[in-house]
């Protein structure tokens, strides 16, 4: 290949990347944890759970975290202070037979090596705020228990969603930009929509934009010309108007059931 | 024209004389600022709350209401740290105060810095609130779970021990408590599931001589009656995240304890989880219960009830009584006797729906709609409860206790893995949608809101301090520093400083001249009245 061939070769690359950047959406994945935040997917992890459920999880539970005839490994000293085996490898390959367990001589360092990756993984799971939470991409199944056709009603009747809402427009494909719980956060309360303000002076003239900051003593907004101004409020009159204070409202009426239909009839829209 | 009294700590003679002159009014100050036998926090600022009361009173004057619009700046450090949390103490002149790793002496005139102490370590570095001091020593607690004694002349290290395994996600945030020869500390933690429990130890030695866990040990034992089984309950939980207060008349020293474990799984321990959420009054010797009173029975928020225990002295019904209050994590106001544990009043300080009635404890019971579930549940409440850490204070000039108190909703998830287990240590998850801060005023004998000013939205933590020169200082999350005036919440003085007080303001006064601190970011900033010459 040419040198002159090969830089044709990857700028039509290139293009072709960025055609799917821009034209792609952004997909992730309803109810699929993500892979770079869950310890349990790495490689020697994964080759250490097979393990552990063919040699250890009679005993020591499924989740290492105990079963009638074994104690968890999850509140085991010597799995929290070891350091790359150097505590549970000897426990593997002599036992503890005072306590009723064998030696497991047949496992080989790689393999003992996976295991005490699997239990360090498993530690830092069940340590971890973000692994079964909704942070972490929560099952979609344990959340669709909504109507979608109760949640369709309330979006256009008793909720007003439609005031400002559009399931064709802002709201098409809403369910494939976002992970569930994080759909569902979107749904009760969505951050980062500036309010807008509007300032008037003592002498009359007006000032509307978005507003950058309000409290009891001073007032800002960055007006149509972009350029921030503020005030001390003892001398003018504001008006704030929150585009969000709709979800708000809604927070004070909603039952259970009124967001879970709600939020079953937004994950319909792909 | 500003009256400074003179005072100095060598001039015996000079001392005598003021207090001849000024002997009816301190003394009835005394009387009335006192909390049993424990005097009104004056010049020196020697414990986290000021004294061993928790009430965050000084009986301090020189800066007062009529003169805060003239206060200016004495002094500012830089710790170029992270947030400092810890409310500074003040020693025959030298503040003391932390973040986690370090411990800073600075000149409390001048802001000088005359030492730090350094300690990396493993472990949670959320925050640490500030150090005790004791005989010419200083202790604190670091982020892997050590106690450690300092020289308060030159921040050398006397000794440390260790309270309780880091591995376990054990640490320690709190400021140690004095009580008597007794350094007491408590655990934070809950990622791993574990019992907690406050530990004393000897001054001197760091031997330990006494520990009380909040959770009980095996079935049997008094609480665990309220757990399932004796697997379940010693799963733990019960923090003891913030120190004590306690009553020298009384001998017993009063801490409150944290969530129960898993955090939100409700379902997989059931019961009342005792002593988790759970006032505790302890005999300052053995560190025996004497008596308890749980707040919040079988949480499933993470409310905790750590705030502080406040120590006062008035009447109720008409009758003077030794009186305990807490505007707990709950959202709740408690009133109890603090002799007998006796419960006297229940009252929200803040709109929520999570609990459906009080209990003939006096004890809110929850609602089962409003506790996490696998689809998730809508509470109003602020995703991290009413309250926080954020110290609260009682004036005994208004009669009121003052509490940074938050309202808004949250979305609860339960997470229970396939054999109906917590799938990781909490169990679940929230969302926190929407919190509004306001400053709060409750009448101590009824528990009802006086007044309250609006403190700004999102999440911080401004405690409060309160004076007898009729102020109350305090932060909100709009950025500001307030002193305001306890009777009605007016704005007396505010100022800008760069981001929002993530600690409690405290006083102080070294050679006739009072000083207010705060703290916001990592800069301490130090008030004071103009000098007159």
């Amino acid at each position: 290949m040419t040198l002159k061939n090969a830089k044709i070769l990857s700028a039509a690359f290139a293009i072709a990347v960025a055609f799917c950047v821009c034209w792609k959406p952004v997909q992730v994945k309803a109810g699929v944890q993500d892979e770079a935040k869950d310890p349990m997917a790495a490689e020697n992890v994964k080759r250490g759970t097979k393990l552990f459920q063919s040699n250890c999880a009679f005993c020591h539970g499924p989740t290492a975290k105990g079963s009638s005839t074994g104690p968890s490994l999850i509140d085991s000293s010597p799995v929290r202070h070891d350091k790359d085996g150097d505590l549970i490898g000897a426990v593997i390959r002599q036992g503890r037979m005072d306590k009723g367990m064998p030696p497991f001589t047949t496992l080989d360092a790689a393999q003992i090596s996976d295991l005490v990756a699997y239990l360090h993984a498993r530690v830092q799971a069940t340590d971890s705020r973000e692994t079964a939470g909704p942070k972490s991409g929560y099952q979609l199944k344990h959340l669709l228990t909504g109507d979608p056709a109760a949640g369709k009603a309330y979006f256009e009747g008793q909720g007003g969603c439609v005031k400002c809402h559009s399931v064709t427009g802002d709201l098409s494909g809403v369910a494939t930009k976002y992970q569930p719980t994080e759909l569902e956060g979107k749904l009760l309360y969505p951050r980062g929509k500036p309010s807008k303000a509007t300032v008037t002076q003592r002498d009359g003239r007006k000032f509307s934009g978005t507003l950058s900051h309000v409290d009891q003593f001073y007032v800002a907004v960055i007006d149509t010309n972009g350029r921030y101004r503020s005030w001390d409020r003892s001398n003018v009159k504001v008006e704030v108007e929150d585009p969000i204070s709709g979800h708000l409202a809604l927070l004070a009426k909603y039952t259970n059931k009124d967001v879970h239909d709600l939020f079953a009839y937004l994950e319909t829209l792909k | 024209m500003i009256s400074l009294p003179i005072w100095k700590r060598s001039s015996k003679l000079r001392f005598a004389w003021i207090i001849l002159l000024t002997m009816p009014a301190s003394l009835q100050a005394q009387k009335e600022f006192a909390s049993g036998s424990i005097a009104p926090v004056r010049e020196q600022w020697t414990t986290f709350h000021g004294d061993s009361s928790g009430k965050r009173f000084s009986a301090l004057t020189q800066i007062n209401r009529d003169n805060i619009k003239s206060l200016t700046l004495a002094w500012a450090f830089q710790a170029h740290s992270t947030t400092i949390k810890a409310t500074p103490l003040m020693v025959d002149g030298v503040l003391y105060f932390t973040v986690p790793d370090h411990t800073w002496a600075v000149d409390a005139k001048t802001g000088t810095k005359i030492w730090e102490y350094v300690r990396p370590s493993e472990g949670n570095h959320i925050g640490n609130r500030g150090v005790a001091y004791y005989k010419e020593r200083i202790y604190i607690g670091t982020p892997d779970a050590h106690l450690v004694c300092l020289d308060a002349h030159d921040g050398k290290k006397l000794w440390e021990v260790e309270v309780a395994d880091v591995k376990f996600g054990y640490y320690i945030s709190l400021a140690p408590q004095i009580v008597k020869d007794l350094v007491l500390v408590g655990t934070s933690g809950d990622q791993a599931d574990v019992p907690h429990a406050i530990h004393a130890y000897n001054w001197q030695t760091g031997k330990q001589v006494w520990q009380t866990s909040t959770t009980p040990l095996k079935m049997g034992d008094p609480g665990s009656e309220t757990w399932p089984n004796e697997k379940t309950m010693l799963r733990g939980g019960g923090a003891a995240w913030m120190s004590g207060t306690y009553d020298p008349d009384l001998n017993l020293v009063y801490w409150g304890s944290a969530n129960p474990h898993p955090v939100l799984a409700g379902p997989v321990r059931k019961g009342n989880n005792l002593f988790t959420n759970t006032i505790l009054a302890m005999d300052a010797d053995t560190g025996k219960v004497k008596w308890y009173f749980q707040v919040n029975p079988h949480d499933t928020h993470d409310w905790d009830a750590v705030q502080t225990p406040i120590l006062f002295d008035a009447p109720y019904k008409g009758r003077q009584r030794k009186l305990l209050a807490q505007a707990s994590g709950n959202g709740y106001y408690f009133l109890l006797d603090r002799e007998t544990g006796e419960h006297l009043v229940t009252a929200p300080f803040v709109t929520q729906d999570w609990s459906k009635g009080i209990d003939e404890k006096g004890a809110p019971i929850p609602d089962p709609d409003k506790e996490p579930h696998s689809d998730g549940a809508l509470t109003a409440s602020a995703g991290f409860g009413g309250t926080d850490w954020m110290s609260s204070s009682y004036d005994p000039q208004t009669r009121c206790i003052y509490v940074t108190g938050r309202e808004g909703y949250s979305f609860w998830y339960l997470a229970l893995d396939e054999n109906g287990l917590a799938a990781d240590h909490q169990g679940g998850g929230s969302l926190a949608l929407y919190s509004k801060y306001y400053t709060i005023a409750i009448d101590y004998e009824t528990g009802k809101v006086k007044w309250r000013r609006e403190a700004g939205e999102g999440y911080g933590f401004p405690g409060i301090l309160t004076t007898a020169g009729h102020l109350l200082l305090t932060g909100d999350l709009d950025g500001n520093v307030l002193a305001l005036d306890p009777a009605d919440g007016k704005a007396l003085w505010h100022k800008r400083l760069g981001g929002t007080m993530n600690s409690t303001p405290m006083t102080y006064q070294v050679d006739g001249r009072q000083y207010l601190i705060t703290c916001v970011d990592s800069v301490v900033y130090a008030w004071s009245l103009p000098e007159t010459n």
